[in-house]
This record gives structure tokens, sequence and C-alpha cells, in this order.
């Protein structure tokens, strides 16, 4: 196992599972944004999923 | 295009291309000729580095969506940054072309963009490039300026009449944990002269980040000194704080529901204007 945490570098992406169950992404770009959005299409503060809107009458 | 042209952008830009030349552009005062490729306290030199951009919908819900425009680079030194890795190695990012974000603001525009908004790192302390960016900007662009407000007057006079909404961070609300967790013991003092300067030229939001454990020393000073000295701007009392991995100072842990919920009430006591 690493002894010494792994430190952030430019351009890599941080997900957290908290022990409640909340998935916490760090300073996401927008394709992580997108993903968040597909998982949580009711979430107003992620951007729409265009899927679930498509599906939305079916 | 109609561009801002009238706001005497040239100028601005001029005195803020100068004034990187001896930079005190904020209060570290580095003294440092940016222009010659020096680097102070932000590790920046005079180039304008963007690192991400992104149509946001978790900002205050009146902003949203919201174009974001991240600047490399800031000014203080949050022992709990959730994008510290840019402000320490800037250079990592590009330098922007100002014509290819200009392109991309319109198309983020066409996507429902309410706003520009420059975030970083800190926006301050690249106020030279982003004035010159804004010149290009046609008049129908909303503009969030979404800064840490540490900075000296300078920035506020260069800015005057080019932001439309002052987003403004007030973490830390005394000088002990200013220096611990921000590195900057007079980062309080000079948050609360740059807000009430902001509020005479443009709207201003506080944006409060309640910290875990420093709700009686950092969100109720902040929260008591707005309601007495900047009662209309509008508060926005953020519960979202991300602990780091590992830490010298910052709280390791997440903000209870209890200390928000108080957090919340004391601004209600106050009666000022809470937003989501």
């Amino acid at each position: 196992m690493r002894k010494k945490r792994y430190k952030r570098k430019c351009g890599d992406f941080e997900v957290r599972v908290l022990a409640d169950g909340r998935v916490i992404i760090l300073a996401p770009d927008e394709r992580l944004l997108q993903v968040a959005g597909s998982l949580d299409p009711d979430n107003e503060l992620l951007p729409p999923h265009k899927e679930s809107k498509k599906n939305a009458g079916k | 295009m109609d561009t801002v042209a009238h706001r005497q952008i040239d100028s601005r830009v001029e005195i803020a291309r100068k004034a990187l030349r001896e930079c005190r552009l904020c209060p570290r005062n580095c003294g440092v000729d940016r222009t010659a490729g020096r680097k102070g306290y932000c590790r920046l030199d005079d180039g304008l580095r963007v690192y991400r951009e992104v149509l946001y919908w978790g900002e205050e819900k009146e902003l949203n969506p919201s174009h974001q425009v991240y600047f490399a680079g800031c000014n203080l030194k949050c022992d709990f940054c959730a994008v510290g890795e840019w402000n320490e190695s800037p250079e990592d990012a590009p330098k922007a072309d100002l014509d290819e974000i200009i392109e991309t603001i319109g198309r983020r525009k066409k996507e429902g963009a309410k706003n520009l908004n420059l975030l970083g790192g800190e926006p301050a302390v690249n106020v030279c490039g982003i004035i010159e960016l804004l010149g290009r900007l046609d008049d129908t662009t909303a503009v969030v300026w979404n800064s840490n407000m540490y900075y000296n007057t300078i920035v506020d006079e260069l800015m005057a009449g080019l932001m439309d909404i002052c987003l403004a961070d007030f973490k830390c609300g005394n000088a002990d944990c200013a220096r611990r967790l921000l590195d900057s013991a007079d980062y309080v003092e000079v948050v609360k002269e740059n807000i009430v300067r902001a509020t005479r030229h443009c709207d201003v939001i506080v944006r409060c980040l309640a910290l875990p454990g420093h709700i009686d020393c950092c969100a109720a000073p902040i929260l008591e000194w707005l309601a007495e000295e900047a009662p209309k701007v509008k508060v926005s009392l953020r519960g979202n704080y991300v602990p780091p991995a590992e830490a010298k100072e910052a709280p390791l842990g997440y903000l209870s529901p209890a200390e928000y919920k108080r957090a919340e009430r004391l601004a209600q006591k106050m009666k000022l204007t809470l937003i989501q």
C-alpha cells in the first residue's frame, strides 16, 4: 500500500464515495458533469441529461 | 460587433500592463516584473492561462447556467483548495487564445449560458488579460467576477464598469483563521474593503463558505459584519465544503447539517437576504 497519499496533479480528477452514499466529484470538467447528470437526472444543479429528456414521454 | 470600446479598454489594459512591471495588484505586493517573466506569490508571469471552461449549473440559482472560465494562478493558498494543483503550477495551463475564448463564449451563450463567469485561481491576478478579453466581448454578455476579493484598490478601479455581478468569496472571519487556512493575516480587512467598493458599481453576492468547526469564529462574524456594513448584498451561504485528503490546518471533516442550520439561522436572525 502507498505510504504517502497521492497528490493530485493538473488534469487529474477525484471522485469520492462518502460513508453515507453520496458521491462527490472534485472540480469536475464538463464530461464528468455530464456523467453526474446522467446518474442523477433530477438534480437541478447538474446539466440536464439529454437521454432522459428524450425518453421522458416514452 | 458592438464592443465595449467606450469603456476605455485600451487605457485600462495599458494601466494594468504597467502595473505588472512592478506587480502590486494584490496585498502580497511582490513588486516583481511579470512582463519580464518574473513570478511572485501567484506564480504567474504576464500570460493569461485558462485551464478549463464549462457550462455549469451548480452556481447560485439566479446565475445558472453559468459559463465558467477558469484562470490559473492564485494569490491565496487555501489549505482546502479544490483546484490547488493549477495554482501551484499555473504554467501547466495553456496560454489563452483570446479569439478562441470569444468563440467559445458565443457558443456557450447559444447553449443557454446566462453569463460569463470569471474565476480561477483568482481573476484579480489575471486582470490585465481579462480586460483584454472583455474588450472583445459584445455588450450583451453579463460578466460575473467570481473572486476571493483579496486584491489592491487598483483592481477594483480597473474592473469597475466591466463586471455586472461580483460574486465575492468570504471564507474566514478573523485574522488567525485566515492566516492558518488561507496564508493571509490581512485577508479579512482587505476583503471587507473590496466588498464595500464593489457595491458602489455592481450587484454583489457574497458567498460565505461555512467551514466545519468555524461557525462561531468565521461564519458568525462575517454575517454580523454584512448585516452591519453591507446589508443590501445578497448572501449565499454555502454548505458544500469538501475536505482535502491531507491538510495542515483545514478541517478534515464535512460540514454537519446542524452547523449549516446554525449559520443559516444566524443569517435569518440578522435579516440578511439569503439566496440559494
